[in-house]
């Protein structure tokens, strides 16, 4: 299903849409306030993306020193070439451990790799432990923001959820209680599981060690608690060294919720006593990624979704609309990459503003590149017929002054004598859910001219 | 050819041409707020609560006060035996301490910007304990408080330590209709004590 179809469905509930547009564009305002409190914030984003190129370009003795690091930590390491391997790892390591039960912290890696239907497959409990990843569990979604995983379900929605899977009370959606609750569900998960998942932030070349951010808490209560730990990474997210974690850490929090640093930044480097601690580097696709420049900046992304937040499409059409891991305008330069068939049409769900390379914390050019995507998709792809005949038609028309200058006296025209049934009819896409505006009785050439005749 | 040779060639083949690592120069971020008001209030910004204190031996008593229903307590200070309930040697399993209700630590490091707070295995006998207590009170000197985060990890810089975690705030959630819930899976409730 193309986006605009997709945002069709979202958009049937008005009511629902204004809301998350409003909802997001909250979280966009705390992080503007936290981001102006922070003097140099622009040298901040400036080393954020330099420090990342950097590490792109020397990427494969990056992972080769961490890998290095980490055995040394008595860590061990494994390799994935894509999603399918990368399950199989995690399943082999459970089965080693005898691991039925498995509590994970959010991690976009795992979704994008689909390892809970392959885990539970083979009768392996996964249980999502970040409260938002649990509500979309129980509902059977995927996520539909990376950061603000449930932000399209109502409290109203939840509710029933808890009620009908966790055997909550009715309480109207009072978020105090459902969460209470969560916590009680999940308290028991965390005590019993026999392997923790999480994702990793950032990876650090140098020590051997990585790092994981949660507000929740979650990925510590559960790898601190289970025996076995496996933290499952994309080569991508190596960093040189630890002192680079103090620019990315000024820069994930505020630009993701607007808060100064995540409640929790963990730092793991080696197992506990008696516990075991893996690693699973993860390629799918981003080797090939690396390969294009002109969209190998997008694997500097450190997902915090600060471009969502911003997007006025992703804002009105919802994360599920875009059918991809990772939704919105970063999502829409990752996913062409992965197929380009499947995901044609999301860059061009943009207006173009620019506005998540604004906010973007490492200064990816994401609207330069869906740009440059469009192009590639319009050359490569079948283009629907009206589309291409239309844009034929515009090319001859924008060529030659003279017709541009008639076909112009006969739209403006038309939309002052024209009935708003004519006007509006079908392939007027422009006309859905708006008015045309009052034809003018001279365009901008006419009235330019008069004007020096007048002068 | 074995997963890792593949990426690693992969990524040979695929990576641009090197470019310079930048440097960090830090007198670009100095903003000259004072260093304790500034941690006070990022800490409260987090949801947490900042004492002063005159001495470390006082924070026993005023914890005691602060949560007087509280049944379960441990603490890494040392001489307080009478305030401690459980006995860590005893503990078998981390499980064991699912029904802590007040424990007390000490940190070496804090972060005025953030309000963060670094606490790592020479500081933990067992790393669940931040995590799974109700209520977590930390000790820091004034001292240990720096500006920024670079200047954190100047300080941690050859730690070799098997885990630690900066740690700002009680736990906390907006999963549901982004409405703000202290609470979620960690320690429901932070106080600093700065000595
Ligand atoms: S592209 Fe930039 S703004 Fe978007 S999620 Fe990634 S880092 Fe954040």
């Amino acid at each position: 299903m193309s986006h605009s179809k997709a945002a069709t469905i979202f958009n049937k509930d008005e009511k629902k849409v204004n809301w998350h547009d409003k909802a997001l564009w909250f979280v966009r305002h705390k992080r503007d306030k936290s981001v102006h409190s922070v003097e140099g914030w622009e040298n901040l984003r400036n080393l954020g993306q330099g420090i990342k190129a950097h590490m792109l370009s020397n990427l494969d003795n990056y992972l080769i020193q961490f890998e290095e690091k980490a055995l040394k930590n008595g860590v061990q390491v494994h390799w994935a070439k894509d999603g399918d391997e990368h399950n199989k790892i995690v399943h082999s390591i459970l089965k080693e451990h005898n691991a039925k039960k498995v509590v994970k912290s959010k991690s976009m890696l795992t979704e994008e790799c689909h390892l809970n239907p392959f885990l539970e497959a083979d009768g392996i409990e996964v249980i999502d432990t970040d409260l938002g990843e649990r509500i979309v569990q129980l509902a059977k979604e995927p996520p539909s923001h990376i950061v603000l995983p449930a932000i399209h379900k109502t409290k109203e929605e939840v509710d029933e959820l808890f009620q009908e899977h966790l055997g909550t009370k009715p309480c109207g959606g009072d978020p105090q209680y459902l969460t209470g609750e969560a916590r009680k569900h999940l308290r028991e998960k965390f005590v019993n599981a026999d392997a923790a998942i999480t994702g990793v932030n950032f990876a650090i070349a140098d020590t051997g060690g990585f790092v994981v951010c949660t507000n929740e808490g979650n990925a510590d209560m559960g790898a601190h608690l289970a025996p076995v730990h496996i933290a499952c990474m994309g080569i991508e997210k190596i960093i040189p060294k630890q002192e680079h974690l103090g620019v990315f850490l000024r820069l994930l929090g505020r630009s993701a919720t607007g808060q100064h640093i995540t409640t929790y930044s963990s730092h793991f480097r080696k197992p506990r006593e008696g516990a075991k601690m893996h690693i699973v580097i993860v390629d799918n696709g981003r080797t090939e990624q690396l390969s294009r420049p002109d969209f190998r900046a997008s694997l500097q992304c450190i997902r915090c979704g600060a471009c969502m937040n911003t997007c006025p499409i992703y804002r009105r059409s919802g994360g599920h609309s875009y059918d991809a891991t990772i939704p919105g305008p970063i999502g829409s330069i990752l996913s062409p990459g992965k197929d380009l068939k499947k995901h044609s049409s999301l860059p061009f769900a943009s207006t173009l503003c620019g506005s998540c390379s604004d906010v973007c914390p490492v200064k990816i050019d994401i609207h330069a590149q869906l740009y440059k995507w469009r192009q590639i998709i319009t050359k490569e792809m079948k283009q629907p017929f009206v589309k291409k005949v239309s844009m034929e038609m515009m090319g001859k028309m924008f060529a030659k002054p003279s017709q541009f200058e008639k076909v112009g006296m006969v739209a403006r025209w038309s939309l002052r004598n024209l009935p708003k049934s004519v006007i509006n009819s079908k392939p007027n896409v422009w006309g859905r859910e708006r008015d045309l505006p009052k034809g003018p009785k001279e365009s901008f050439d006419e009235w330019y001219k008069n004007r020096k005749k007048n002068e | 050819m074995s997963s890792r040779a593949d990426i690693l060639a992969r990524v040979k083949t695929n990576k641009p041409k090197l470019l310079n690592i930048p440097n960090i120069a830090l007198d670009v971020f100095e903003d000259g707020r004072d260093l304790l008001k500034e941690f006070t209030v990022k800490v409260e910004t987090a949801g947490g609560q900042v004492f002063e204190t005159q001495s470390k031996d006082l924070v026993v008593g005023e914890v005691q006060k602060l949560f007087p229903e509280a049944k379960v307590n441990f603490s890494t200070l040392e001489n307080t035996e009478d305030f401690n309930t459980i006995n860590l040697e005893a503990i078998k399993t981390p499980h064991d301490l699912e029904d802590l209700d007040v424990l007390i630590v000490e940190s070496n490091v804090g972060v005025a910007e953030n309000g963060a707070i670094w606490l790592n295995d020479a500081l933990l006998p067992m790393r669940i304990l931040p995590f799974i207590t109700k209520h977590l009170v930390v000790i820091l000197k004034k001292d240990d408080l720096v500006t920024f985060m670079h200047q954190a990890y100047q300080k941690l810089n050859g730690e070799d330590t098997g885990f630690g975690v900066f740690l700002s705030g009680p736990s906390k959630t907006a999963d549901i209709e982004q409405s703000l819930v202290i609470g979620a899976h960690g320690a429901l409730s932070l106080s600093v004590f700065l000595v």
